[in-house]
């Protein structure tokens, strides 16, 4: 998170260095970088907490095609838009129901979005810095005979790239913060993907947890008889603990397919879907969102 | 009592030279408390995966109901809807991201009206007191919990015979007692169960009728106090009495205490009259 948060002041810097005045400039980066230090908060298990998220969002009764739908329709507009406005506006609504209306913590936030963030900043530096012959940019370092600069054009451009990588990002974050794996595959069944990709997802999601789980175990009862102490030590328990992962895993796919078997399985996965029905304010708010961005966009004009 | 499930000379062999039931005759009746007793390997499992169909035997013969059953086609699918089999580890058996939903996938199985499900799917969740998880994801379950759903699986396809395999096991104190509150509630309402245990204590405490396995053959089949009274089948088949069944010979006491609370109401009674 602290690397994030210096990232950022960088990038900022860099971006607004020669349109903005420098103190007003080194202050707006200076309360960035603080201001994400200290409300984001680092989270190691990233991938099952984004899952918990999702079941305990206050989104989470929404419609699941409507979520679907609408944030995958803003993505799209986001990205085709090509507008700093339209980017940055929907980063900003993103945030704001993933946050006030779905009822997760601030931070909490920040801190799911610190690691495309940092993916997006690091780029950023690569899209602003060019080598020129002469001293062309806004900010010039003298290097290797020539000049590493910052250009007027490149500020304009890394702006644009960002901002929708940015709204593009939070458009996914929304969906993936609200709406648990279940519903999304059973809106792809509804959409008319192939009942045999449907299925695997649905095996797949749940047998990620199990295998995780037995990966788990199987890693302490290693490291409990020292099976790490050392590098050759470590990778031989590390190969070891893969192959019983796969003979456990057949073990254990046979165990399941007798359940399945036991319970009239007949080749095809059915389950009962949950009622999430459409509600007026839900619609609206997905109207609304749609007529912010094409207002940012006719407002701010394309860049 | 109502006859389910007869079982006539089964006979079931994983490999050719390796016979894991060899013979076997049982007749289990509705509403009846069935343990089923045998060290590990001695062919309980594979008991319970035949009398539901999962496995078809070698040789022999299944009647439901009075009606033999072909091996294949539709009566191996009435024999699943009509005997329920809860596996021993709930991770085996749980494959829906949903508890709701993974309640469903048996009787969305049998083809059923979506309302009819929902029903079977609802009653099941109050029978096993999962109305708190109802859409919560089962990886996020503790152990007890999960126990809990797959018998709820089960239960929501409305079998008439309900086979558990070693259901007590991995749980905690606490949830095992829920466990046997909950099996009993079912037992009232003419649920046939039969619980695979290890628990000799269990057995002594719950059952009406115990089957012995050993080594793929039915040792014995009858009531407890018989059962137990057998040392020398005991010993063969490495079983131990039952902690308040020792007591209660040592005491003398007849018949002998089934529970803690039997023997306590018991010697109370006898303070009384001294």
């Amino acid at each position: 998170m602290i690397v994030t948060a210096v990232l950022t002041a960088v990038v900022v810097w860099l971006l607004f260095y020669g349109t903005v005045a420098t103190l007003p400039l080194g202050m707006i980066c200076a309360a960035a970088g603080a201001g994400l230090a200290a409300l984001g908060r680092h989270s190691h298990d990233g991938v099952l907490s984004i899952d918990i998220i999702a079941q305990r969002s206050r989104l989470c009764s929404v419609n699941p095609a409507l979520k679907v739908c609408g944030c995958v329709g803003l993505l799209i507009f986001c990205v085709a838009a090509d507008s700093v406005p339209v980017g940055v506006g929907l980063a900003l609504a993103m945030l704001l129901l993933t946050v006030a209306a779905g009822g997760l913590p601030l931070h909490d936030y920040l801190a799911l979005l610190a690691l495309p963030a940092a993916f997006m900043l690091v780029s950023g530096l690569a899209l602003l810095f060019s080598w020129e012959k002469s001293p062309v940019g806004v900010i010039n370092l003298p290097l290797a005979g020539g000049w590493l600069s910052v250009t007027a054009a490149a500020q304009v451009r890394t702006l644009l790239v960002m901002a929708k990588a940015l709204g593009a990002v939070s458009c996914l974050y929304l969906l993936s913060l609200s709406t648990p794996m279940t519903d999304i595959i059973n809106v792809l069944r509804r959409a008319r993907v192939p009942a045999v990709v449907v299925e695997l997802m649905y095996l797949i999601y749940r047998y990620i947890f199990i295998l995780l789980n037995m990966h788990r175990t199987m890693r302490d009862a290693a490291e409990s008889r020292l099976g790490y102490d050392s590098y050759r030590q470590s990778l031989r328990t590390t190969g070891q603990i893969y192959g019983n992962l796969l003979a456990l895993s057949f073990r254990k796919a046979g165990a399941c397919f007798d359940a399945m078997e036991s319970r009239c399985y007949d080749g095809e996965i059915r389950f009962l879907e949950q009622a999430k029905p459409l509600r007026p304010l839900h619609i609206l708010t997905a109207a609304g969102l749609a007529l912010l961005a094409a207002g940012l966009l006719f407002a701010g004009g394309r860049m | 009592m109502r006859e389910i499930l007869r079982l006539e000379g089964l006979s079931y062999a994983y490999e050719e030279d390796r016979t894991a039931l060899a013979d076997l005759s049982v007749t289990l009746y509705g509403g009846q408390k069935v343990a089923v007793l045998g060290n590990n390997g001695a062919g309980k499992s594979t008991f319970f995966l035949c009398c539901n169909g999962v496995l078809s035997p070698a040789s022999g013969e299944i009647v439901l109901e009075g009606k033999k059953l072909e091996r294949k086609g539709p009566d191996r699918s009435l024999l699943r809807r009509s005997v329920g089999l809860v596996f021993q580890d709930p991770d085996s058996q749980i494959i829906a991201g949903t508890v709701e939903a993974e309640i469903s996938f048996g009787p969305m199985n049998l083809r059923l009206q979506d309302e009819d499900v929902r029903r079977r799917v609802d009653q099941a969740i109050a029978n096993m007191q999962l109305e708190d998880f109802r859409s919560r994801a089962p990886h996020y379950l503790s152990g007890g919990e999960k126990k809990r759903v797959s018998i709820a699986d089960v239960l929501a396809m409305e079998p008439q015979l309900l086979l558990l395999d070693e259901p007590a096991a991995s749980l905690d104190p606490a949830n095992s007692r829920l466990l046997e509150q909950n099996l009993e509630l079912l037992s009232r309402r003419g649920l046939g169960l039969v619980i695979a245990t290890h628990d000799v204590d269990f057995a002594w405490r719950w059952a009406e009728r115990i089957l012995v396995f050993h080594r793929g053959r039915l040792q014995a089949d009858a009531d407890p106090e018989s059962v137990f009274a057998d040392e020398e089948l005991l010993t063969r088949c490495g079983l131990e009495q039952p902690i308040l069944y020792q007591v209660g010979i040592l005491q003398g006491m007849k018949p002998l205490p089934r529970t803690v609370e039997d023997m306590r109401r018991r010697e109370m009674k006898a303070a009384e009259s001294v």
